[in-house]
């Protein structure tokens, strides 16, 4: 009776996510239904703003991969999966794969958990000091109603990856990451980084916060934005149950290549990890279509512990 | 528009279905060493009852079968409706209870091992690779007379650096407990990891042309060169009628490996996950090494989830090796 009730609510999950794929099909993306997740191929020139750097501005949801195009959140599993060869981004390890041709049937209960399997599966994992290991199992294991982010709360820095849009001006830049409706409930969230050589305020005399003090620099091509003052309430990725403290220093590296950016994250906690971890990279797309604009984030919805009846999870 | 979507959803794994010759890209599953022992010479054991038919293609759908029987072998519809299949097994944790054997101090030649009570908890992960075992031990029957106090291990096996702890992450952190270096057990540690289901499949894959197939018994076999580390020990596994591991044999004609030749037998497979995965584990495990029974254990639960398990190697084991 309750797997029966868990694949109901599977199923009716999946009908929700439907006008969504739709959405961001409409909105000039490929199709949702990737072939591989290989990072996109540079084309292009990389424009240069009049200070000589790389222009950041774009819209970077070029990929569609997920809910309202944000982008590359596939790749956050850290493997690239091809037509017939898999990798381990992390490691380099090659992967056993067997081509879609001969692929065994699953239903949408099997794809829920072969996607959790997938998710987890990447050899690049934050090293935690050892007395936190059971925690962050736990976390893992309870992420349903653990994750902080769940009920429309922010995702936070550095989880919430590359923003779908960037606006870079000579003294600011302006980041947007648009909120996920449906089952990945986070807020829309946004980030406005001085890049204009301020320094940081007092660890101390700051508040913590989901997003913490940014301040962004040029380190030759590549904008870095070095971010403290947070609290420890969020997960620094997007599943794991990966926590930190107040202590977290995340800097972020953006690095244009023609329509490509890639984002990197290295994050350093002291108080909680052996040493600092560097994310598996992100390549985002910029939107094919000059013409494309960000659309409205689908209300944030709330979900609904009480129907929970298993510990699958995303 | 929905209407349709769904149509094409529900249809899509109908047309998928359709068989074509299987590709294999895989290696990495000892991917500290990819040097195959390539003058391993074929198991002797049950030769003479195979009929071999051990084509490319034989060996393909056998361990295809084999990998899709455990769950290891699947793909993610979500976002992904035209993804392969891949593999995606990497960590895994395992507590289990039953007896393990182990010779005393006063035994000799031919008698059998003293049997312990014991508590078995193992992490375990294929990439990178790293076994980490914890028991902690009673003796039990009438050994167990006189000695009340259990034993507590944790042995510990990363890459080339084989360890033990005296608390979970010893080593790691000042003033937490003490690492203390094993390079010696390395090899029969790491062949705990390999013979299990999955270690065995992936490292048949890992094997390429070295593979064999073959029937016994009316049962499938298939036989293959570890390699790294274990170079010289070859495997024997038997499938049972649902395509399970059910028998993994280790033979090597090195004396000097002779601790490496084991008989391992997993029965009563199940999805023993506290999070349902599919991934299907064995619920028994019996093991003999050097034809003495060393293993017996039930399972009671086997997280294959990719759970959060590491294996950071301590400075000072890392200093050992290198000396």
């Amino acid at each position: 009776m309750m797997r029966h009730f868990s694949r109901s609510i599977v199923t009716a999950a999946l009908l929700c996510l439907l006008p969504t794929v739709i959405f961001a099909q409409n909105n000039g993306g490929p199709r949702m239904d990737h072939e591989n997740t290989l990072p996109p191929t540079p084309t292009g020139p990389t424009p240069m703003a009049p200070d000589g750097h790389p222009d950041l501005t774009g819209l970077w949801n070029g990929l569609a991969d997920n809910l309202l195009g944000v982008p590359n959140q596939m790749h956050n599993v850290g493997i690239e999966v091809g037509p017939d060869s898999t990798r381990d981004i992390h490691s380099g390890v090659q992967i056993a794969t067997w081509p879609l041709q001969n692929r065994k049937r699953q239903n949408n209960e099997q794809n829920e958990r072969a996607a959790t399997l997938l998710r987890r599966m990447g050899s690049n994992r934050p090293i935690y000091k050892p007395q936190y290991w059971q925690r962050v199992k736990d976390f893992d294991a309870n992420s349903n109603e653990e994750d902080p982010s769940n009920n429309c709360m922010p995702a936070g820095v550095p989880r919430m990856g590359v923003p779908s849009y960037i606006a870079q001006t000579p003294k600011y830049l302006i980041f947007i990451y648009p909120g996920q409706g449906g089952l990945i409930a986070t807020a829309t969230s946004y980030r406005m980084i001085p890049t204009d050589g301020r320094q940081h305020t007092n660890l101390e005399d700051l508040d913590g916060t989901w997003n913490g003090e940014a301040i962004g620099h040029w380190e030759g091509d590549t904008m870095v934005v070095d971010t403290i003052g947070f609290n420890s309430t969020s997960w620094f990725d997007q599943l794991g149950g990966y926590f930190h403290s107040e202590n977290m220093h995340v800097i972020e590296r953006f690095h244009r290549d023609g329509n490509t950016l890639t984002w990197t994250a290295t994050i350093e906690d002291p108080d909680v990890l052996l040493e600092p971890w560097t994310t598996t990279p992100r390549v985002a797309l910029l939107n094919p279509d000059p013409k494309a604009v960000l659309l409205e984030s689908l209300p944030c919805s709330e979900r609904d512990f009480a129907h929970v009846v298993t510990k699958e999870h995303h | 528009m929905r209407a349709r979507m769904i149509k094409l959803l529900t249809q899509r794994p109908i047309i998928i279905a359709v068989l074509a010759a299987l590709a294999f890209q895989t290696a990495g599953a000892q991917s500290h060493d990819s040097n195959a022992n390539a003058s391993a010479k074929p198991m002797a054991a049950g030769a003479a009852n195979s009929a071999t038919g051990s084509s490319a293609s034989d060996v393909a759908k056998t361990l295809k079968t084999a990998a899709e029987a455990v769950g290891l072998a699947r793909w993610s519809g979500v976002g992904g409706q035209r993804l392969p299949e891949v593999d995606v097994v990497n960590t895994m944790e395992v507590w289990a209870s039953g007896t393990t054997y182990s010779p005393s101090p006063s035994s000799k030649s031919g008698e059998p091992w003293q049997p312990f009570k014991t508590d078995y908890h193992v992490a375990l992960g294929y990439n990178p690779p790293a076994m980490r075992v914890e028991m902690t031990r009673s003796p039990s029957g009438a050994s167990a007379q006189g000695s009340a106090v259990p034993l507590h291990t944790i042995e510990v096996v990363r890459d080339t650096y084989a360890w033990d702890e005296s608390e979970i992450g010893a080593g790691l952190v000042p003033g937490k407990g003490t690492a203390t270096p094993a390079m010696a057990a390395a090899k029969n540690r790491f062949l705990q990891l390999w013979i299990l289901p999955y270690g065995v499949i992936k490292a048949a894959l890992a094997a390429g042309d070295k593979t064999k197939v073959s029937t016994e018994n009316g049962a499938t076999v298939i036989t293959f060169p570890l390699s790294g580390p274990l170079a010289g020990v070859m495997v024997k596994a038997t499938l049972d009628a649902q395509n399970e591991v059910a028998k993994v044999e280790t033979r090597c004609d090195n004396p000097a490996l002779a601790d490496l030749v084991t008989e391992t037998e997993y029965s009563g497979y199940a999805d023993h996950g506290e999070i349902a995965t599919d991934v299907i584990s064995p619920g028994r495990i019996v093991r003999k090494q050097g034809g003495h029974p060393v293993l017996d254990i039930q399972v009671k639960m086997w997280d294959a989830n990719n759970p959060y398990l590491v294996f950071p190697v301590p400075e000072n084991v890392k200093k050992a090796a290198a000396n």
